[in-house]
């Protein structure tokens, strides 16, 4: 346990000493500016209320995990992965006293980590902005499903995340990985478009897996379903992945 | 004599044909080991899967006792390397960057780091970033990062790699240093044999991945006016130099 931790902590420090996620702070706080200035635009142009303070997180929300969120985890797991085997940087970790698997779960722990804090950073932001700019309608109740719906996206998010880390520790380019992601979420967003019977297959469709959470009545047999889903996904590829990254010779 | 490195039927095969073939070593307490070979003759491959880098096609190697394909990190616990080259992340100042080695290990506090950057000569540049340094300072961090946890082995590939001859000079004395009052062990793969002839005791010589003779120092020199006329001896008799 000693040893995850210290590779824990030390994945996590690396990540955030690099420039990509001072971006991705600054392109998360830009969704929620652009989700301010829609709802201003909208409520004065027309004479309505598009967004309560509560509702506000939730707007930003979709937009975040469309958008920056899913494009900020790919470039993250790529670094983590494929750029650590580039730049030659693997072995340093390699070469120290921590066995592959734990080495493997504390990369993926800190993609997570790094997952969650964003989204927590923009719901708390939101909401602090919902309530300055936007009308209050203040409840613990609301408060608590925003909550719940930052915190039960990063199961998709994640599983997509692992779908780039099996990639990584099969193709040798982080580039070829970026471009192979891009194209996968924009193939996984077409096809569950055009047969949307089986979008759930298409784990890209379930990045909205919040509204599930968010709504009067929460439909426990569809939820349960794609959570087993995603847990499918999770699986397969966290296992593929450390197959991959167990027997790569450096 | 307490056998620190064990490598017993170890062979990795490339697919153009080269690799290393049976080698079986002992390193044993106390030993600066020089492993000499001419290029591609197999050192960087058996020292990776020496340090888990690779993963061999048979035979094991065992660190005081534990497997590296079994028991990693009971293995490599006491150990320090540098292979093939000295990595460090760029982003980070040296003292980061030791930083974060040290957490793997118990007992290491910030004088510590202090102390090796000081006996590698790069204290005064702990708050520096490593993008900037040049190859030999970054030699200078892998050393180290290599010595950080006082270990019982040091596995150095290359080590004198990008060091100017102040730094060559400074480094001998330090494995001497260590050896001596540490009673650390070496096992060091270098091209220049007047350095390994001044720094180890024991040389071992690897010729197309294959372990053509070990001897001791001494004994080499009692036959042999030097280093270098043993070393084209062994691989003449193995081959053409």
């Amino acid at each position: 346990m000693g040893t995850f931790k210290a590779a824990f902590i030390n994945e996590v420090e690396k990540i955030y000493r690099k420039k990509k996620v001072v971006v991705a702070a600054i392109l998360s706080l830009l969704a929620i500016v652009m989700g301010q200035l829609l709802v201003t635009g909208v409520n004065k142009g027309f004479g309505l209320i598009t967004a309560s303070s509560t509702q506000f997180p939730i707007l930003v929300l979709s937009l975040l995990v469309n958008t920056i969120l899913p494009l900020f985890t790919a470039l993250v797991a790529i670094d983590v992965f494929s750029g650590e085997f580039s730049h030659n940087t693997m072995k340093i970790t390699l070469t120290r006293p921590v066995s592959r698997v734990k080495l493997y779960t504390a990369k993926i722990s800190a993609i997570a980590f790094f997952v969650l804090a964003n989204l927590l950073m923009v719901m708390l932001l939101s909401l602090a902005v919902g309530f300055i700019f936007n009308s209050v309608s203040l409840s613990v109740f609301g408060i608590l499903r925003i909550v719940l719906s930052y915190i039960v996206t990063l199961i998709p998010v994640m599983s997509f995340a692992l779908i780039i880390v099996f990639l990584s520790n099969v193709l040798k380019s982080g580039t070829t990985v970026f471009f192979l992601s891009i194209i996968l979420f924009i193939a996984f967003n077409a096809l569950s478009l055009v047969f949307p019977r089986y979008a759930n297959i298409f784990i890209t469709s379930m990045f909205d897996w919040y509204i599930l959470w968010n709504v009067d009545t929460i439909p426990l047999g569809k939820l349960i379903r794609e959570f087993f889903i995603m847990a499918g996904y999770v699986i397969m590829f966290y296992t593929a992945g450390y197959y991959m990254f167990d027997k790569k010779d450096l | 004599m307490e056998t620190v490195l064990e490598i017993s039927g170890l062979t990795k095969l490339y697919k153009n044909g080269r690799g290393i073939f049976d080698i079986n070593l002992n390193i044993y307490k106390g030993d600066v080991f020089g492993f000499l070979g001419p290029n591609g003759a197999g050192k960087t491959t058996a020292m990776k899967i020496m340090t888990g880098l690779m993963l061999p096609d048979s035979g094991d190697v065992k660190i005081f006792g534990h497997s590296v394909l079994t028991e990693f990190e009971k293995a490599m616990n006491k150990v320090g390397c540098i292979i093939e080259t000295a990595e460090s992340y760029p982003y980070l100042s040296p003292y980061e960057n030791l930083k974060l080695f040290a957490r793997f290990y118990d007992d290491i506090d910030n004088s510590r780091i202090d102390e090796v950057l000081e006996l590698t000569g790069i204290l005064k540049f702990k708050n520096e970033k490593v993008k900037n340094f040049s190859l030999g300072m970054k030699q200078r961090l892998g050393i180290a990062a290599a010595i950080l946890s006082k270990p019982e082995l040091i596995i150095l590939d290359e080590p004198l790699n990008g060091l100017d001859v102040e730094g060559m000079i400074e480094m001998r004395k330090l494995i001497k240093m260590l050896a001596e009052n540490e009673r650390t062990t070496f096992f060091i793969s270098s091209h220049l044999i007047h350095d390994v002839e001044l720094t180890c005791n024991r040389i071992g010589i690897l010729y197309n991945g294959k372990v053509v003779n070990v001897d001791t120092t001494e004994n080499i020199l009692k036959n042999f006016a030097s280093l270098e006329n043993y070393f084209v001896s062994e691989v003449g008799k193995n081959g053409n130099v």
